[in-house]
């Protein structure tokens, strides 16, 4: 018997491998839709490949792509400009 | 999708309270947001200014303890959208029909990058990705800033773009592909192979 998929819209559309995985990834999956995905990676080689992939994308984006910081001027700029609004 | 905003009745000390301990702390990742949409670090910081001085005059529409981050992001993607592209007049490049054609297309299981590997980006510890990330249209670029950069939730990202969340899931996928593609073309260069995984 085939395992009920967690991941069925409202709508009834049985969704996409590369749906399920976006999913997962994102960390948007309840417990239910993340046992079904672990089981289905185990029978599907595109999503345990692509799994890997995408989350190793993920990473180097979050690591490398995001952390610098704003100008150290641009707070004072915003400050003075604010109390210019409301002088204390 | 209209929200009902109740309005709240802050003193200038809660104002002041509220803009140095909610909104403050996200300026490096406001300044991040605004640099990856205009490509401009000058841009950037006016943009910056810009949606801090807006969050100032509406802080009455913020309700305290709720999502400052994605309160501040809605508000300079739209100072984004109606500022600074009007005043580039950067059209919108995205063929919205396009991408949910493709998205609801039998195509969207097909293995675009196939000769994209883990491996490969292992090396690359230079601005490929950020190169890569930069080069996508700026909606596509939007929601993995959104997504992948700063941890919005789907939820959120649809306030953020005033977007249904299916479209959020669309773009979202789309956009994934053209940044797969662009880095599998950096692996090339980088002497990868295109050999099947």
């Amino acid at each position: 018997m085939t395992p009920h998929n967690p991941f069925i819209l409202a709508d009834g559309k049985k969704p996409t491998c590369m749906e399920m995985l976006q999913v997962i990834i994102d960390g948007e999956a309840n417990d239910e839709q993340q046992e079904y995905f672990k089981n289905h990676m185990d029978r599907c080689l595109p999503c345990f490949k692509s799994y890997d992939l995408d989350m190793a994308i993920k990473r180097l984006l979050k690591s490398k792509c995001c952390g610098g910081e704003a100008p150290v001027d641009l707070m004072e700029q915003i400050k003075t400009q604010i109390n210019q609004i409301t002088p204390s | 999708m209209e929200e009902i905003v109740t309005r709240q009745n802050y003193s200038d000390k809660e104002k002041n309270e509220i803009f140095d301990s909610e909104f403050m702390p996200h300026i490096n990742s406001m300044y991040n947001f605004g640099f990856r949409l205009t490509l401009d670090r000058d841009d950037a910081k006016d943009l910056v200014q810009d949606t801090y001085l807006k969050a100032y005059r509406f802080i009455e529409s913020f309700q305290r303890g709720t999502n400052a981050k994605a309160w501040l992001f809605r508000i300079l993607k739209n100072s984004f959208i109606n500022d600074y592209r009007k005043k580039t007049k950067e059209p919108s490049k995205v063929d919205y029909q396009e991408v949910e054609t493709y998205y609801n297309s039998e195509d969207v299981n097909r293995q675009i990058t196939p000769d994209l590997r883990v491996e490969s980006l292992k090396d690359m510890i230079g601005d490929e990705i950020s190169n890569a990330l930069n080069s996508l249209d700026v909606d596509f670029r939007t929601v993995i800033i959104l997504c992948d950069l700063e941890g919005f939730k789907y939820e959120e990202m649809a306030k953020i773009l005033d977007i249904p969340i299916g479209t959020v899931r669309s773009r979202l996928h789309r956009a994934r592909n053209l940044l797969k593609e662009k880095l599998s073309e950096y692996a090339k260069s980088m002497g990868y192979k295109n050999t099947e995984l």
